[in-house]
Order: structure tokens, then sequence, then C-alpha cells
């Protein structure tokens, strides 16, 4: 028997409808700004047509150069991700066998598209006003289709257990050779008779610059790719490689394409969030496991003076935090940012892992333990690998409270900033620039964070599920 | 598990609480009895409770905690039967319900300060709904000290709302449909429904996100520094108040501002305790 509903079915979709439209209407708003003619600070009234065919407001927000144009990288990036993908999922039509059809019919489909992109984007590559760098991009391209063959090849060959140990560090072999091979290459390229690798003075493109790039741009899509098609279970040797492959490409992109100040709030807002991740998760979850399975009073008084912190104002410890840096001499810094965000976050972490914990039953690190694995072991061995969906939810709640955090990085921060207040200083005040550009820093700072949730939607939810459930 | 093994794990955390919080608190809590002034931070001197009572007769203080408590009397309220009601209609919906989902979700995990600039923007000259406003009135909208307040109410609401709504949909999910088949056998219709089987369902939720509403509207900061910021300072709430005082170079009274966090958070603390009293009990109820 159903429910009588005051609305039909066309009522709650269009009452969600319009609730949709209220919930994005900014945004969208903010993105078909961002890719029109400027419109100047004094708004008379906003411009609804004309739009630009490349989009200059981003230029202008990431890079430094008039001469290399963010579609570029965009098309570079999109390029290696969908070239990635096709690898991978080559790689793992091979793995299954020829019969898995909806694999091969996927292979075949994002095969299709990235041709179709790589047409896109050759003529783009091959722009008239960019002949001086033309065939340095082209030689680029053409070296990064040729690692993507050989790292997928490599790949696929791999035996044991996909995402190991011996797979980050073949993939980290690779991009050293191919880094070797780029710098013989540069050497025939380059005009330049004298050029050190490590110049970092050196002026925008360069051959090996760009290869590099190349590399690290497309390993880091295809490693995810491969990854995600091949492993359930990544293990930490496997997040390590990538860890140091997007480092290396964080480090190289500045020297490679010539960027804004802004590049560098982006490096500090990633550094920071990673950090907080690392740090936050690893002590809370030791935290959160002891306190689920701990009887005892004092398990009780950790977590509710947990849960009185969790509700105190932030000015609270904002301000002793900037006393005590000011002290200490470490105004500014990324180290005291991090520390004020773990502390925060603590209370927080450690009562969503309790949740998560106490839905594991005792019975399974028990029996573990009667075969003679030490609290310890039972906890790494047999509990972490069931914990995963508890510990990416509440990776992604820290995630969003470093990214998004402007309080603490306001005050404790003078110059040092991340990107949500690098956004407010730049287009807040008498210093305004455009607004179109303001729009574009808003959907550069946005999509990240988008993409990341929409990926891990499932796990949010179930998080938020979780925690106000029990809690 | 041993008393030994609970604080080897725990020991870290405990730490870092300790270290980073109390720590913090306690100095919070002896500086707010301080004079001590931004351009000369190494010399805190004992002037009691002075600062106490110069916060209480600051006119600013009680305009930003007015302006504070009226923020949390409507956007927790709003937020509430706003997100019930989108979730009720989430749960009707089978087909796109990840799409609806997904679209609701956005102002919520979209960076703060962005979700304020870019819904400011609208309202800006040149702004879409400013823009409109000017074709229905022909006057032109602008932000200004008399409507800024409802305007930043306004966006919270727009940025809260998925929070409750998240909740109460994962609340609704666990909700037995025999219930509701029973109750409609009994004849009862939808309202009736919704108030016997559904609200009593969500009861302990509908505490959790007003506690947690509460906490969060008491100690917003981010949009209203976007919003108002030098502006319009008397839209201020405690937090933006509080932080000025504190730290902008022109008045930077650090010894003050740590007298209003003090005070912050005691107001806090009268509606909290009550809640954390049941919690500890519950605590207590789990393990005996």
């Amino acid at each position: 028997m159903k429910k009588k509903s005051p609305l039909n079915r066309l009522g709650v979709h269009g009452s969600l409808l319009i609730l949709v439209a209220w919930s994005i209407l900014p945004f969208v708003w903010t993105f078909q700004t961002s890719i029109k003619f400027t419109r100047d600070v004094a708004r008379k009234e906003p411009v609804l047509w004309g739009y630009e065919t490349t989009s200059n407001a981003y230029n202008a927000f990431w890079l430094d150069d008039d001469e290399i144009n963010m579609l570029h990288v965009l098309w570079f990036i999109v390029a290696f991700a969908i070239l990635a993908a096709l690898v991978g999922f080559i790689g793992r039509m091979i793995a299954n066998g020829p019969g898995d059809k909806t694999l091969r019919n996927l292979a075949l489909s994002v095969g299709a598209v990235g041709l179709v992109g790589l047409a896109f984007a050759a003529p783009r590559l091959a722009d008239d006003e960019l002949t001086t760098v033309n065939n340095r991009a082209i030689l680029a391209f053409l070296a990064l289709v040729v690692t993507l063959l050989v790292a997928g090849l490599v790949m696929m060959r791999t035996q044991g257990p996909p995402g190991g140990l011996a797979n980050a560090l073949r993939v980290l072999v690779l991009g050293a050779v191919i880094v070797a091979l780029a710098r013989v290459l540069q050497i025939h390229v380059s005009e330049r008779d004298q050029w050190s690798m490590w110049e970092t003075e050196s002026s925008g493109w360069n051959a090996a610059g760009i290869v590099v790039a190349a590399i690290v741009f497309g390993l880091i899509p295809l490693m995810l790719a491969v990854a995600m098609l091949r492993a359930r279970h990544q293990s930490w040797p496997y997040f390590t490689g990538v860890g140091i492959i997007l480092g290396i490409g964080f480090w190289w992109f500045p020297r490679v394409f010539e960027v804004n100040d802004e590049f560098d709030f982006f490096i500090n807002s990633i550094v920071v969030t990673v950090l907080t991740m690392i740090i936050s998760i690893s002590i809370g979850l030791l935290a959160g496991y002891g306190l689920a399975r701990y009887t005892g009073i004092s398990g009780a008084v950790i977590l509710i003076v947990a849960l009185g912190f969790r509700a105190l104002p932030r000015t609270a410890f904002v301000l002793p935090y900037f006393f005590g840096a000011q002290r200490l001499g470490i105004l500014d810094s990324r180290l005291v940012i991090v520390m004020a965000l773990v502390a925060i976050n603590q209370p927080f972490t450690i009562w969503m892992f309790r949740t998560f914990f106490m839905d594991v039953p005792k019975e399974m690190e028990e029996a573990a333990m009667m075969d003679g694995a030490s609290r310890f072991q039972a906890f790494r061995k047999i509990i972490i690998p069931i914990m995963w969906p508890g510990i990416i939810a509440t990776s992604l709640f820290t995630m969003l409270l470093a990214y998004n955090e402007f309080l603490f990085v306001r005050v404790l921060a003078p110059t040092n900033w991340t990107l949500p207040v690098a956004i407010v200083s730049l287009t807040g005040g008498e210093s305004s620039r455009t607004i179109t550009e303001a729009a574009a820093a808003s959907v550069s700072i946005t999509l990240p964070i988008v993409v990341v949730i929409i990926l891990f939607q499932k796990h949010l939810v179930k998080g938020l599920g979780a925690g106000a459930v029990k809690g | 598990m041993t008393r030994r093994t609970f604080w080897a794990f725990t020991v870290p955390s405990v730490f870092v609480m300790l270290v980073l919080m109390v720590v913090p608190l306690a100095t919070t809590i002896w500086l707010s009895l301080n004079q001590l002034l931004l351009r000369d931070i190494n010399n805190p001197t004992w002037v009691g409770l002075d600062n106490y009572s110069e916060v209480l007769s600051d006119p600013e203080f009680w305009a930003s905690l007015r302006f504070t408590l009226l923020f949390v009397a409507v956007t927790v309220p709003s937020q509430m039967i706003l997100g019930l009601g989108i979730a009720l209609l989430l749960d009707k919906v089978v087909r796109g319900r990840a799409f609806y989902m997904a679209a609701l979700l956005l102002p919520f995990i979209v960076t703060p300060v962005v979700g304020s600039l870019i819904y400011k923007d609208l309202f800006e000259r040149g702004g879409l709904l400013s823009w409109l406003w000017e074709l229905l009135t022909d006057e032109a909208f602008a932000v200004t000290a008399s409507n800024v307040r409802w305007l930043i109410i306004i966006q919270a609401i727009w940025f809260v709302t998925p929070f409750a709504m998240i909740t109460f949909f994962a609340g609704l999910q666990t909700l037995p449909t025999e219930r509701s088949e029973a109750a409609a056998i009994d004849g009862a219709g939808y309202w009736r429904n919704l108030w016997h089987v559904i609200l009593p369902h969500l009861r302990v939720l509908l505490l959790f996100v007003a506690l947690i509403s509460i906490m969060d509207a008491y100690r917003v900061f981010d949009s209203v520094f976007v919003w108002a910021g030098r502006r319009f300072t008397d839209a201020h709430s405690l937090q933006v108040y509080n932080v000025r005082v504190a730290t902008d170079p022109n008045i930077g009274r650090l010894g003050k501002g740590f007298a209003i966090a003090v005070l912050n958070v005691i107001g806090i603390f009268v509606v909290l305790i009550p809640f954390l009293w049941r919690s500890y009990k519950d605590q207590i109820r789990e393990r005996t």
C-alpha cells in the first residue's frame, strides 16, 4: 500500500528541480561570468552575451605569461587522462581475458573519445601564435604517447598484487629513465649551449621541461586509472608512489609554465590539506579504535571532553595560537597551520572513527588474537582492511575542513596564504581585479573539491549518516 | 581491552588535544586577564577583570551579540524545516536521486568564502539578481547596511540546509516501511503519518541537527566576513567582531579579544552543558 502524498510524481520532481536551481544558481552564474569578456569593475550591468573563445580570465589568475594559454595546459591534462584511462582499460581487458564485453566496449568508446580529443587538441597545440613553441609541444606530445604506451605495457606485465611496492618502484624507475631520455633529447633540441636541468630561472617553455611535465601529468592519471581498475585494496607503497610523483609534478609545474603567485597558494593548500589528513587520520584512527573497545570510565571522559571542544568557538583557539606562534617565531609557516587544523579536527575524527569501529564485531580481532596475534597486529591486519569506507569518509571531511579553512589561515598566515584566503584578499577591497578574473578564481578553487566529492559522494553521505544516526 | 593497551592507542590523540587544545584554552583564560596590545605583544600586564568590564560596556559587542542571536534564531529553524522537506522529497524519488543529491550538496561542500563571494556577486551591481531587480522595480539593487544582515541570513540558509537534508535523509532510510503502512491502513493521511510516525522516528536526529546547527551558527565567521568585511561593521557576528578587535592593526586589542573569546565560550556552554551531561550519562550506561 502506498503512502498518499500531497504531491504527485511531477510535483516531487518539479519541486526538487526548483530546489536544485536555487542551490546551483550562483555556481552557474559564476561559471558563465568566468568565460565572458571582462566585465569591468564599474559593473554597470551584466554582459549577457559575448563569450570569449579562450578563457583568458583563467590565464590571468594562474599564469603570468600571455604566450602560454591555460587551454593548452588543460588540453595536455585532459588528453593525458584520456590516454591513461584507455591504457588502463586495455590492461584490465587483457587481464580479464577477451570475454569481458562490457569492458571492451568501454575501452573502445574511451579510445574513440581519446582520439577525438587528440584530433581536437592537435590543431590547438599547433596554433599560429605558438610557432616557437609548436615543435617542442609536438615533441613533448609524442614523448608522452610513447611513455604512456610503455608504462601501460609495464603495468600489464606486472604480476602479483596490483599496486604493490614492485609496481610503484617500476613506475618510478620508468619515470627516471624517461627524465634521463628527455635530458638527452633536450641537448639535441635546445639551441642554447648551456642549460642546466635544475636551473630554476629558466624561462617558460623548453623541451625538457615540457617532456618532464608531460610525463608527470601523464603518469598520475595513468596510475590512478590503472589502480582504480585493477585494485580493490590499494596498499601504502602505491600511495607513496603516487605521492612522490605528485610532489615532483608540483615541483616542476611552476618551472615549466610561468605561473602567478596563486600557484604558491595552491601548493600551500595542497601541502596543508594532505599533511592535515595524514596526521589527523593516523592518530585519530588509533584513538577511535581504543575508545570503541575500552570500557573504562576514562574513555567516556575523553569522549565528552572532545565533544565539548568540538563545540567551542574557533576564536578561543585561534587567538592563543596567534600569540604562541608569534612568540615562537613560527607565524606564517605551514607548520603552525597544520598543527592548528589537526588539533581542531581531532575531536570530530575520534568520534567518527569510534562510530565506525563500533560497527565492527569484537569477535573479528578476538579470533586473530586467539591465534597468537598481538592486539596491534590484529588491528592492523584484520580491522584496518575492513575499515576503508570509514577511513575514506573521515578523510573526506578532514579534507573539506583543511581545504576550506579560512579563519585560522587568515590569522596565522599574514602572507603565506592558502587559496580561500588568497581569493578573498585578491577580490575584496580596493585592489579588486576584474570580476571575470574573480569568477575564474572561484571556479578554479571549487573544481578540485567538487571532483573529489562527486567521485566519493557515496562515502560522504554514508559518513554523514553514520555520524548522525548514532552520534 | 586492558587499560594499558587503551592508553597505548589513545596517547597520541590525547597528547595532541592536551597540548593543542587544553593549553591554548588555558592561555586564553589567563591572557583575558591581561592588557595585551598587538604592537606590543611580548608584554602582557595584569589588569584583572578590566577587559571584561570594557567588553560588556562596548555597544559593538552587544550589536554583534544581537546579530548572532538573530542569525541563530532564523537559520536554525529554517534549515531544519527546509532540510526535512527536501529529505522527504528525496525519499520519494528513485530515479535521479544521485543527481539531485550531488546538486543539492554543492553549497555545503564548496569553500565557504567562495560560496559567499559567488552568492554576493548575484546581488552586486551587474549580478543576475540585482539586474532582475532593476528590471522589475527600475531601481538599482545595492547591498546596504540595512539589508546586508538579511542577505547574510539568506545565504546562510542556502549553505547550511544540505547538512540537515542529508542527515534527515539518512534517518528516513532506517524507517521501517511497515509502520507507515500500518498507519495508512488505519486511515492516516499524509500529514498525520508525518506527524505521528515519521517525526517521532527522527526525534533523536532532530535534536542532533538542532544542536550541531546552533553550535555552527553561533560561531559563524566566513560568510559574515565576506559580506560585511570592513564596509558594514555593525553587521558583524560575535566571531568577526572578536577577530577584528584582536587582530585588526588599527585596533589590535589582543587582551580584550581574549576576554571576548572567553565570553563566547561561556555563552555556548550554557546551551551545551545539559547535552554534554546527557551524553556523558549515555556513555556511562553503555559501559555498565
